[in-house]
């Protein structure tokens, strides 16, 4: 009888340790405090500045390949650049199309702003001469709602609109579609709104995005909740919509590598008023820590009825979360909300100063992060025109020189990755007294890329 | 000493390469049997050999195999003259992203219209305005039973049937999305793969059916390629694997890349490469599906996965848009030329433009990763491949400068092969490089 004991109880010897592995604190780890990063770890050795404990399968094998680390990984071996240039002479204007939701689409918050940044920077560029004379014209297309709609707007701007770039979407999934589009096509993609991290996980080389993603959203989260505030019990609320199911999966994915896997996932449907049933789930999981994937508006609804019920736990959550209808709707409830942020607006650095006050003039409103996002893609944009002529193969070579390289936009610094994606530390915001509270959270191997290749 | 002299056979016919073995030096009474799936011959010896001390027997065999394998691999066949179909001999788009051999007839697909190509000319040229549904044609399949076309463009599909387009779109059909990527027909079927998922028209009810991520395992709804496979159909997903739908049982299998990161291959072999499939090649002779992706190759034998990067064999480049197959051949249309490789003997072939105008390259690379030049008087039209199809030993390639025309000559293969040989022996490199293997 004695035997089957002993052997059980080495069993569990042995398995607490192995179930131990995972994250542990440091003592020396101040709560409450941005995490150093690790001054050891190069920058670019590792894909999308991806924390120690992010790296996935690293406790069990090296990969037998890593993508998107290398220079080539958006080498171009096509022929875009021997089809004929455009000749200016002939042109009444420099189309560039736009897509983005305008109109019948609940993400229109995001992509009328994303319209006027565009249009904005456009406006400049024709004050300044457009190109070689010619203004530039943009040709608006609206991203539906209902996706698969979208799916030939890339190639009417190709066909009947004679577009030389795509600028514009929100949406994850229309993005894709324009992406393999554009694969066959070969137009230049400026992406300045999605969160989706996989558009840049494809080696299509058509795509250059500027919009800090979920993946860096999601271990800029994932650093605060488990490193800083050292919350164990965390839960996620989510939208039941692809946005908020690929955005919210990095930071699960760092949460459990680190052995801190939700207890809880919950979804709801957007456009959803009561989240009793949701929220009484989550009081039962005695979480310590909420973090919520999804719209503004529902966050506030949240929020309010989080507190209502009593539930004082902290609630943190994605960029969509860190605009005004969450302050509007939550009010005193959003105290305390911690959330990622694309954009600082309290920056008083000279370039967003003047965006915001040329913006505020033309469009009587404030700038939100879509806006500045956009002003900066159109910006990049315009450069690689006029450096390279009227020829998209050329226009995307020169957006692909991009690649490790620093721009200083006006909604910050954007240091592009291997795959044109912008790996910038990602902004933290806290509601504090009705208002947002911004800093800048650099993750343990965050960096502001190579200060040496800064183009403008 | 133990090599044998390898010659391709002179046979005018194209049957597979024979492997010329030197009867055994053991009283000729060894006996060889080819294994297909080795890629190098074994020997089974009679008993009479035993007498010989066992131990200089197996450094014998040891030493026969292992010059067997890495200087007797079987030299594959070439492809040694290009003929190419370009704007300035009557395409009208440089761009071609598909073509399909019908017989003697050849149909290509350009960003400006269908293209028919016939006794070595561009016979005709088919734009909207002459009913298709979209200029940019992006796949081709013929009916068998009808000699039909049907067209999928990035404006629906059209039917080509009797020099008249009939077109369905999303508006006016069951077809789930306008952008259409591949094609296929098997029977009565006409398959579909649509940006949305998958559609499939049966020609004699007129009725549609269709499955996307709300009536089956498609991770995402993205279809790019079909590959029909018996009474199975295979499509390429674009950000859902390979998934397999069994016809008369009515049931879905998808394969999906088991480390489920986009950023890494975690063991070679691990099942499909990556999850980001471009096209997808059943070849009936085998009976292996392969996956082409931006990520490397991947081919399934109904047991295990066979992976391919170009760190790791003679693949031009991991970037594919589109893979083939048929016998013991696996060709790869990257963006930095067109690979073949002979799954049997693992060797490669991959072919590109030279550096000198004109000129084309081919690279050999042997199973023990040596690599070989060599160099022919012609060339593909473009390195960037799009697809290709087989017209009995020839091959047509669509690239993005043009359509290209794959020619083999034997004789000319035997000079090619001849020339490597004699610059040897003299310690001279014609073609200028003779690089290890990685």
């Amino acid at each position: 009888m004695r035997r089957p004991l002993l052997f059980a109880l080495l069993l569990v010897a042995v398995a607490i340790p192995m179930t131990a592995q995972q994250y542990k604190d440091t003592e020396d780890t101040p709560k409450d405090t941005v995490i150093k990063r690790d001054e050891t770890v190069k920058p670019d050795s590792r894909y999308a500045n991806m924390p120690d404990e992010a790296v996935p399968y690293r406790r069990f094998t090296k990969p037998y390949y890593d993508w998107f680390v290398r220079e080539d990984t958006l080498e171009y071996h096509g022929a875009a650049d021997k089809r004929p240039d455009g000749n200016p002479a002939q042109l009444n204007e420099i189309a560039i199309g736009f897509m983005s939701p305008i109109e019948n689409n609940p993400e229109s918050i995001f992509g009328i702003p994303e319209l006027h940044g565009a249009q904005l920077a456009l406006e400049q560029a024709n004050a300044r001469g457009g190109y070689k004379g010619k203004p530039y014209a943009l040709k608006i297309h609206n991203e539906s709602a209902l996706w698969g709609a979208s799916s030939a707007e890339l190639v009417k701007m190709l066909f009947n609109e004679n577009c030389w770039a795509m600028l514009g979407c929100v949406d994850g999934q229309n993005c894709h579609i324009s992406l393999r589009v554009s694969l066959k096509l070969e137009v230049p993609i400026i992406d300045v709104g999605t969160t989706d991290p996989t558009v840049t996980e494809t080696r299509i080389p058509w795509l250059l995005h500027d919009f800090p993603d979920d993946r860096q959203q999601g271990y800029t989260l994932a650093d605060y909740v488990f490193k800083a505030l050292r919350l164990k019990r965390i839960a996620v609320l989510r939208t039941q919509t692809r946005y908020a199911r690929i955005g919210v999966a990095k930071f699960n994915d760092e949460a459990r590598r680190m052995g801190r896997q939700p207890v809880l996932e919950v979804k709801f449907e957007r456009g959803d008023k009561d989240f009793t049933h949701q929220l009484q789930m989550l009081r039962d999981a005695k979480v310590e820590g909420i973090v919520l994937w999804g719209e503004a508006t529902e966050a506030g609804l949240i929020l309010k009825q989080m507190r209502q019920m009593g539930m004082k736990q902290p609630v943190f959550g994605s960029s969509r979360l860190a605009h005004s209808p969450l302050l509007e709707v939550a009010g005193p409830a959003a105290e305390g909300l911690v959330v990622t942020a694309a954009l600082d607006p309290t920056r008083k650095d000279p370039k967003w100063q003047a965006f915001r006050d040329a913006y505020r003039q033309k469009f009587n409103e404030e700038p939100i992060d879509y806006a500045a996002y956009a002003y900066d893609g159109m910006n990049l944009l315009i450069a690689s025109i006029n450096k390279a002529g009227l020829n998209r193969g050329r226009i995307m070579d020169a957006l692909r020189d991009y690649q490790m390289k620093t721009y200083q936009g006006v909604a910050g610094t954007i240091y592009f990755d291997h795959t044109l994606n912008n790996l910038a530390p990602v902004n933290l915001a806290r509601v504090k007294d009705g208002k947002f509270e911004y800093w800048l959270a650099p993750r343990q191997h965050g960096h502001e890329g190579d200060k040496t290749g800064v183009r403008d | 000493m133990g090599t044998a002299p390898l010659t391709p056979t002179t046979s005018k016919t194209w049957g597979p390469l024979r492997l010329a073995v030197p009867p055994l030096p053991l009283g000729g009474e060894g006996r060889r049997i080819l294994n297909p799936h080795a890629g190098s011959p074994t020997y089974h010896l009679p008993s009479t050999v035993y007498r010989f001390p066992h131990f200089c027997l197996l450094v014998f065999a040891f030493c026969i195999l292992t010059c067997s394998i890495s200087l007797a691999a079987p030299r594959p066949h070439l492809i040694t003259r290009w003929e190419n179909y370009t704007i300035a001999n009557g395409m009208p788009d440089a761009k071609v992203f598909c073509v399909t051999v019908d017989g003697p007839r050849v149909w290509a697909g350009t960003e400006n219209g269908l293209v028919l190509i016939q006794n070595g000319k561009v016979a005709k040229v088919y734009l909207p305005a002459d009913g298709l549904a979209h200029r940019a044609v992006m796949g081709i399949a013929v009916d068998r039973s009808t000699d039909d076309l049907w067209i999928a463009t990035f404006g629906g599909i059209s039917h080509f049937s009797g020099g008249h387009f009939e077109n369905f779109t999303n508006l006016t059909s069951g077809l789930l999305n306008d952008i259409c990527y591949g094609i296929a027909v098997v029977d009565r079927s006409v398959w579909v793969a649509t940006t949305a998922g998958v559609s499939r028209y049966n020609t004699l009810s007129g009725e549609w059916s269709s499955w996307s991520e709300k009536n089956a395992p498609f991770h995402e709804p993205w279809a790019y390629g079909i590959a029909p496979a018996g009474n199975k159909m295979y499509f390429a997903i674009w950000g859902g694997g390979l998934l397999e739908y069994d016809v008369q049982g009515n049931y879905w299998k998808p394969y999906t890349d088991p480390d489920e990161e986009m950023e890494i291959v975690l063991f070679k072999n691990q099942g499909l490469i990556h999850i980001i499939v471009s096209n997808v090649a059943w070849n009936p002779d085998t009976r292996m599906i392969w996956a082409s992706t931006y990520f490397g190759l991947s081919g399934y034998d109904g047991r295990n996965w066979h992976n391919y990067l170009s760190k790791d064999s003679g693949l031009a480049s991991d970037f594919i848009n589109a893979p083939k197959s048929r016998r013991n051949e696996v060709w790869a249309c990257t963006d930095k030329g067109l690979s073949m490789l002979d799954y049997t003997t693992n060797t490669w072939v991959t072919y590109r433009p030279g550096k000198q105008k004109g000129q084309g390259e081919i690279e050999i690379t042997w199973p023990d990763g040596r690599k070989q030049k060599l160099t022919t008087d012609t060339a593909l039209a473009h390195n960037y491949i799009l697809n290709m199809d087989f017209q009995g030993e020839d091959i047509w390639v669509a690239t993005a400068l043009g359509l290209s025309h794959g020619i083999r000559d034997s004789e000319k293969e035997i000079q090619l092969y001849a020339s490597f040989t004699n610059s040897q022996r003299i310690g001279n490199n014609p073609t200028g490089r003779f690089q290890k293997g990685n």
